[in-house]
């Protein structure tokens, strides 16, 4: 197996060099374009900052934004990809934790970038492009780079309140792309429509599966999945075969009665993560595309965004439930008790994961990084880090994992994972706001947010929508006298669940 | 119809300037989980059905469009 992208990328661009890697509405970019610019850009960097640095990005749903992205690993760094539509705060609080000494920016993120008064080097990434390639200096970064050396870092919500910087590997990348196309079966013939965020993980296997086969990738705009009938217009004029989108872009084409009007008639090939699927949406789905694969995946950030996968056979019935599998090649994938004891098949036990795809950590929180990534408890032989997912699972006579809920106040809403705390947090930070409680609503995919002091409805949303991503703003806001307490002192969630009802 | 709609918007997304804001999907200020409740409670609202050829930028963009939209389909009951 290679285990350099930037190699692979090489050897792609070799073979299929004029064809489209990547294209989004207004510009495309072929394998060769991709493969120079990079190094341009990779070139430029290797002037300013050594090895092993953290460069963020702030560029946004464009061809250009991998190729920075791939710029940045050519001068041997690792990115972090941040979403300029953001709100400035957190924004901020990711800078703090990154403290990147250069921030590449497209010209939206330009703006941004100086107005969140960032102390390090702001570079356009149009003029790094413009910069000669000096190969030299790209091949001395080449010969010293290591198969472990970080690969990008991408935040997710964190419960203390502050976004969470997860470390990728090369290696752990390289070993999940292989084993997702051995499942998937992508190869050059295949048309990717991306949907996800870029600074989002799911966006990884439509940055490198081109990379690793040929195929191009399709960044699908934004407002088409507000506009069903507009999504599936693009996707048969663009010819996309394959996706792996999140779950709520399946459940709300259903309730917006997508397939009414024309049918992605290209489509063979779907994986869809990043919450529970319900199965009367994927029958809707599987009848419309008989001819389509669809293949469920389960798994988080901090094991290169997945663990197991299981592909979907035959139409599903209205009430099922599906498993969510296997574990991928190059996972492990266990289940343990309470007391770190290993859990009997049939029995209920947290899903823990091992192996190369396992993160490097959270950036700059060894603390955070210690609890969470652990020696196996039950290996005394050698040094083996596990992580916990704090989700349940059971595995049954077969083999096969069941998903069975959360441990903690983690949720996963529109495919985000979310801390419930990190919401009431920000709550907190409004001064009319003296107690509250976040909850979610499952069922409706809505994030109730009860609360006591005297910041209004209108005033507590736009306070909200100043300081967390949007899909993390809760839907329903209400306003109580008095939480609700156990005898105990503790806030009554049951009472606050029947109130959602 | 102007107030009855501009309420229920507000009951969705409490922080935006439904009167003013006229780029609600091009500047996407709204999302697809807001189409959806939107077009949930307009159709129960004005006891009309929006199908998805009706889903264009054009009439979710602004207040005008919505209000455009429901007359459109209640002429046609």
């Amino acid at each position: 197996m290679e285990l350099n992208v930037l190699r692979l990328l090489e050897k792609t661009a070799d073979r299929f060099n004029n064809k489209t890697a990547y294209s989004d509405s207004d510009e495309s970019l072929s394998f060769s374009e991709v493969t120079e610019c990079a190094k341009r850009i990779g070139s430029a960097l290797a002037e300013k900052i050594p090895a092993r640095c953290p460069v963020a990005v702030m560029s946004g749903r464009r061809v250009h934004t991998p190729v920075v992205f791939l710029g940045i690993v050519y001068a041997g760094c690792f990115y972090a990809p941040m979403d300029s539509t953001q709100p400035k705060a957190r924004l901020m609080d990711i800078l703090s934790v990154l403290q990147p000494k250069i921030l590449i920016a497209d010209e939206e993120g330009m703006k941004t970038a100086r107005e969140l008064g960032f102390e390090g080097e702001i570079l356009s990434a149009e003029e790094l492009a413009g910069h000669e390639i000096d190969q030299p200096a790209l091949d001395e970064r080449a010969r010293y780079a290591c198969a472990d050396d970080p690969l990008y870092v991408i935040f997710t919500s964190g419960s203390t309140g502050k976004p969470k910087g997860v470390i990728t590997s090369m290696m752990s990348l390289m070993c999940y792309i292989s084993a997702y196309l051995e499942v998937m079966k992508i190869d050059d013939s295949d048309v990717l429509g991306n949907q996800s965020p870029l600074d989002y993980i799911a966006a990884v296997r439509d940055i490198y599966v081109p990379i690793f086969t040929g195929a191009s990738m399709f960044i699908i705009p934004k407002q088409c999945f507000m506009m069903p009938a507009e999504l599936f217009r693009v996707m048969n004029e663009r010819k996309i075969t394959a996706v792996g989108w999140s779950v709520s872009v399946f459940t709300i084409a259903v309730k917006l009665k997508a397939f009414e009007g024309e049918k992605p008639e290209y489509l063979k090939k779907v994986c869809f993560s990043g919450s529970v699927m319900p199965c009367s949406a994927l029958r809707v789905w599987q009848k419309e595309l008989p001819e389509c694969r669809f293949v469920n995946q389960y798994g988080p950030t901090e094991c290169t965004a997945s663990c197991t996968y299981h592909e979907v056979d035959g139409v599903v019935e209205e009430g099922d439930t599906l498993p969510i599998g296997r574990p991928y090649r190059n996972y492990r994938v266990f289940l343990l008790d309470d007391d770190n004891k290993p859990v009997k098949t049939g029995e209920q036990g947290e899903i823990c994961v091992s192996g190369p795809i396992l993160a490097l950590g959270y950036y700059n929180n060894k603390e955070l990084t210690d609890s969470s990534f652990i020696q196996h408890p039950l290996n005394g032989a050698y040094n083996e880090l596990i992580y916990k997912t704090g989700d349940y699972g059971v595995f049954d006579e077969s083999g096969v994992l069941w998903f069975k809920g959360r441990k903690d106040r983690q949720i996963k809403h529109l495919g985000h994972r979310v801390e419930l705390s990190e919401i009431e947090n920000a709550a907190l930070r409004l001064e009319s706001i003296r107690e509250c409680c976040a909850m979610y609503l499952k069922e409706k995919e809505l994030i109730y947010l009860f609360y006591t002091g005297t910041a209004t409805v209108k005033e507590a949303a736009v306070h909200f929508r100043g300081i967390l991503p949007g899909f993390m703003v809760p839907r329903k806001l209400i306003q109580l006298e008095e939480l609700p307490r156990l005898a105990n002192g503790k806030t009554d969630m049951r009472t606050l669940a029947d109130m959602m009802k | 119809m102007k107030e009855q709609l501009l309420e229920l918007l507000e009951e969705i997304r409490p922080d935006v300037d439904f009167e003013n804001e006229k780029q609600l999907i091009t500047d996407g200020v709204l999302d697809s989980f807001d189409i959806v409740s939107m077009v949930t409670a307009m159709n129960d609202e004005f006891d009309i059905e929006i199908e998805v050829g009706n889903l264009v930028p054009d009439n979710f963009n602004s207040i005008e469009g919505m209000m455009a939209l429901i007359e459109k389909l209640q002429d046609e009951d």
